[in-house]
């Protein structure tokens, strides 16, 4: 077990320098050049040349490459060309609302889907499956951008029930700052309850046709314990799958909800990134998410061994 | 509780928060404490960005211009008509009859945020930074003589040659000549310190910046009138709230969580018009659309070729086509709007000719070859791409080949500093104070544009004092414009704002300013 552990690990760091070399590449093959934006439309090309200098940007690539991951082996993501701060810090004053959104909006889907996705498969065909289904097929088509639109004006605007956008002022409490989370989470969360419960109803689907269900009921085993303690046990592992990479994916992107409900979230400040070729707070964030990607992959894995005691590494 | 929190978040209690109110109470959230949003004495505005500095020296963006006014402050400003006013200065400069010093006469009495008094040394310090660093100091650097301190509150300016549009940009907030503690003076200034009505209490990224109200402000005397006057502090609290998705900010001002939105979108003026919580307050004209033309290599170094684009182009289309609205442009040649100083018909006939068989033959006796027209834009400015897709089909009925590169807004920044890869690229500029203010008419801007003619113009009108015969070289200057087609004004557009009803002291702007506002 530890071995597998260390050897997962071992694993997690090679796919990060992966990820490390290829954002440093990406974010320098793409055009653009961020001293001409930090400067603006009056600056001349000499301006622009000297804040280049003075960012280090002129430096051969290969020289800016090995600094890049000399200093990030020792924790060092390097500062930010815009907000002149240490890049760590500005990743992790990110961090709390979009950790927070991503957890909100998985329990909303999984308070929503689970239970649905369960009694779909247990009443298979049934109308209300049937209804499940269609409208997890519709909650999956609709981008959510428009939802959040569309929630935005008519729920936070035209009824006043939350607020339209933000984070809180510079005196809001904690509570206070997730509460404007609540619409935002409901948006993210339709959308990935539709994927949660179409996996719980086909997970169940199968778990529920195996021998081993029919010997139980055969034995007169009560329909809850069947379903609740045989079946979904058993069904849990594509399950727990889903939710871990759902997860990882709501961390990593929420981008267009944290854009339309300006949450200053990991997901808006990689958009504004992009926009302003902060090239270090690119290569940052996409080192956070691969590292998350990994990490969550490898607390997954490990849970099957709780969920599951068939499974050994 | 509950409902009283909801109220907060939007402003306003309504009957449909009480479902949610109930849901919420005994919760956590009802637990809450202390208001998001303080209902009153702070003023939340919500800008299109995050400043990039809070140094207005080092930024020729609006954005910042916009934000630092309130702690940073200038020797001099402009009034409600764009008249030079004095604002740390006494009044306005002595200057010699040959037009070469300035004596500057400063205020006494007036404290920097850090506690420190301003003296003569403080602005001639920040002068020479300005003139060392700031896009516009150094534009100016090269005729000043000196800047020197002739008293403890007194700064002379020696210029090698007359230069009128100097005290426009000692007044301007963009590349502004802010005035600093000397003490603080550096290349780059970590924590900017000004004397302005508001102090920076707290920054955080992308959130907002908190000013709080600086109890030792000196303020003029003076009636308000635009930037210039009395500026009276009225709110305790400015919150600067970077919004980048205009449409977010459409809707944080109609729910009543922002009290001034700026630059919203066309297409959300009715809503404002017709909501009982914010009204739209129109900038009309805010700017004008601009064909950056390259002088310096390729397609365009040809002046009939130049001529026979500015024939071909449809203005009242391409507006149309950009904004869809009559509300929000108007199909206006000459370079300054009805009512301003600078307002001349010079040369304008040769605007809005939509004249493709001109065009042609104007092509025709330039030999063109059927090299691609490269016309470089963004989408970032919807507006911009849409005036060139009209634009393309103009020119290719007039016989250009055009080829669009069309790239996101930081490619095409660095894409015009390299004449060789452009023929034209789109921009827009608000309609400054001052012509001088913009490089567009200057030999060593990105786009070259240089003749004999037009550069003893633009030489004359910028060593003149006389404010008659400014007119009329500023006139002969447009007419250079439109007869060497130095660039391309494509009419004007009007740009639209936001305000809580009952926000009173905010002039309509392209950079709004809130010391005088208040919420009645």
């Amino acid at each position: 077990m530890a071995r597998y552990i260390l050897k997962r690990i071992l694993g997690m760091f090679i796919v990060i320098f992966l990820v490390l070399t290829i954002a440093f590449l990406i974010v320098r093959l793409a055009p653009g050049d961020p001293a001409a934006l930090m400067l603006g439309p009056e600056a001349t090309p000499e301006e622009t040349a000297a804040l280049r200098t003075e960012l280090g940007l002129d430096r051969p690539i290969v020289v800016q490459y090995f600094t890049f991951v000399v200093n990030a082996a020792q924790g060092d993501l390097g500062t930010s060309l815009f907000f002149r701060q240490p890049v760590t810090q500005v990743l992790a004053a990110r961090a709390e609302p979009t950790i927070f959104l991503a957890l909100f909006s998985l329990v909303f889907a999984l308070v929503i889907a689970t239970p649905i996705g369960i009694y779909a498969a247990y009443r298979r065909g049934s109308f209300l499956d049937q209804s499940a289904i269609s409208t997890a097929m519709l909650a999956a088509s609709i981008p959510s951008f428009w939802t959040g639109l569309m929630f935005q004006r008519y729920l936070a605007t035209d009824l006043g029930l939350f607020p339209a956008s933000g984070y809180g002022g510079p005196d809001a409490s904690f509570i206070e700052r997730m509460g404007y989370l609540i619409l935002p989470s409901i948006v993210l969360g339709i959308v990935n309850s539709a994927l949660i419960l179409r996996f719980t109803r086909a997970s169940m689907l199968d778990i529920l046709g195996e021998d081993y269900i029919r010997t139980a009921r055969s034995k007169g085993m009560g329909e809850p314990r069947v379903v609740l303690r045989h079946a979904l046990k058993n069904a849990a592992i594509p399950i727990i799958t889903v939710i871990g990479l759902t997860f990882a994916l709501l961390v990593s992107g929420a981008v267009v909800t944290e854009r339309v409900f300006n949450i200053p979230g990991m997901g808006n400040l990689v958009v504004s990134a992009v926009l302003r070729r902060d090239y270090p707070v690119i290569q940052g964030a996409l080192i956070v998410v691969a590292s998350l990607y990994v990490l969550i992959n490898l607390v997954t894995d490990l849970l099957y061994l709780t969920v599951d005691k068939r499974v050994r590494y | 509780m509950a409902l009283k929190i909801i109220g907060k978040f939007t402003g306003k209690s309504s009957l449909l928060s009480a479902p949610l109110a109930a849901l919420l109470a005994g919760s956590a959230l009802s637990l809450a404490a202390g208001p998001a949003f303080a209902e009153g004495k702070t003023l939340d505005v919500a800008i299109i960005g995050e400043a990039d500095t809070f140094d207005p020296m080092m930024s020729t963006k609006d954005v910042v211009s916009i934000v630092t006014q309130h702690f940073v402050e200038t020797l001099y400003t402009f009034d409600g008509g764009w008249n030079i006013a004095p604002l740390l200065a006494t009044g306005l400069p002595e200057i010699s009859d040959d037009g070469l010093t300035y004596k500057i006469g400063i205020r006494e009495g007036v404290t920097f945020h850090d506690g420190s008094s301003m003296d003569a040394k403080d602005v001639v310090a920040s002068l020479d930074r300005w003139l060392k660093v700031a896009t516009r100091g150094k534009g100016v650097a090269d005729k000043v003589a000196s800047v020197e301190a002739t008293g403890d509150y007194e700064v002379t300016i020696t210029m090698k040659e007359p230069y009128s549009p100097l005290l426009s940009l000692l007044a301007f907030s963009n590349s502004a000549a802010a005035v600093y503690p000397e003490e603080i003076i550096a290349d780059t200034i970590e924590t900017v310190v000004g004397t302005g009505p508001y102090k920076i209490a707290e920054h955080m990224p992308d959130q907002h910046l908190q000013l709080v109200r600086f109890e030792d402000y000196a303020s003029r005397d003076e009636a308000s009138d635009g930037a210039a006057g009395k500026r009276e502090q009225l709110a305790d609290e400015i919150r600067f709230i970077p919004v980048p998705d205009p449409n977010t900010r459409v809707e944080g001002l109609l729910s009543g969580q922002f009290d001034f939105a700026d630059g919203l979108p066309a297409e959300s003026y009715k809503r404002l018009e017709e909501n009982e919580t914010a009204d739209p307050l129109l900038l009309k004209p805010f700017g004008w659309p601009i064909f950056a033309v390259n002088h310096k290599d390729g397609l365009l170094t040809d002046k009939n070729i130049r001529l026979a684009v500015q024939a071909a182009l449809p203005i009242d289309d391409m507006l149309f086509a950009a904004f869809g609205d009559d509300n929000f442009f108007i199909t206006d040649g000459p370079l300054y709007p009805e009512g301003w100083a600078w307002r001349t018909e010079a040369g304008a006939e040769l605007f809005n000719q939509n004249d493709q068989t001109r065009a042609g033959e104007l092509l025709k006796e330039a030999g063109y070859d059927g090299t691609p027209l490269r016309i470089l834009t963004s989408r970032q400015y919807e507006f911009h791409f849409k005036m060139a897709e009209v634009a393309k089909m103009a020119l290719e009925s007039a016989g250009f080949k055009v080829q669009m590169d069309v790239v996101d807004w930081a490619t095409l920044g660095q894409r015009r500093d390299d004449p060789a890869v452009w023929d034209i690229y789109i921009t827009h500029s608000p309609f400054l104070p001052e012509p001088a203010l913009t490089s567009l008419y200057d030999k060593s801007s990105r786009l070259g544009w240089s003749n004999p003619e037009k550069d003893k113009i633009l030489d004359a009108f910028t060593s003149e004092t006389d404010i008659a015969k400014r007119k009329e070289l500023f006139a002969e200057l447009q007419k250079q414009v439109f007869e060497d087609v130095g660039f391309i004004k494509i009419g004007a557009f009007n740009a639209l704002q936001g305000t809580r009803k009952g926000l009173e002291g905010v002039p309509a702007s392209p950079w709004p300013f809130f010391w005088n506002a208040q919420v009645q």
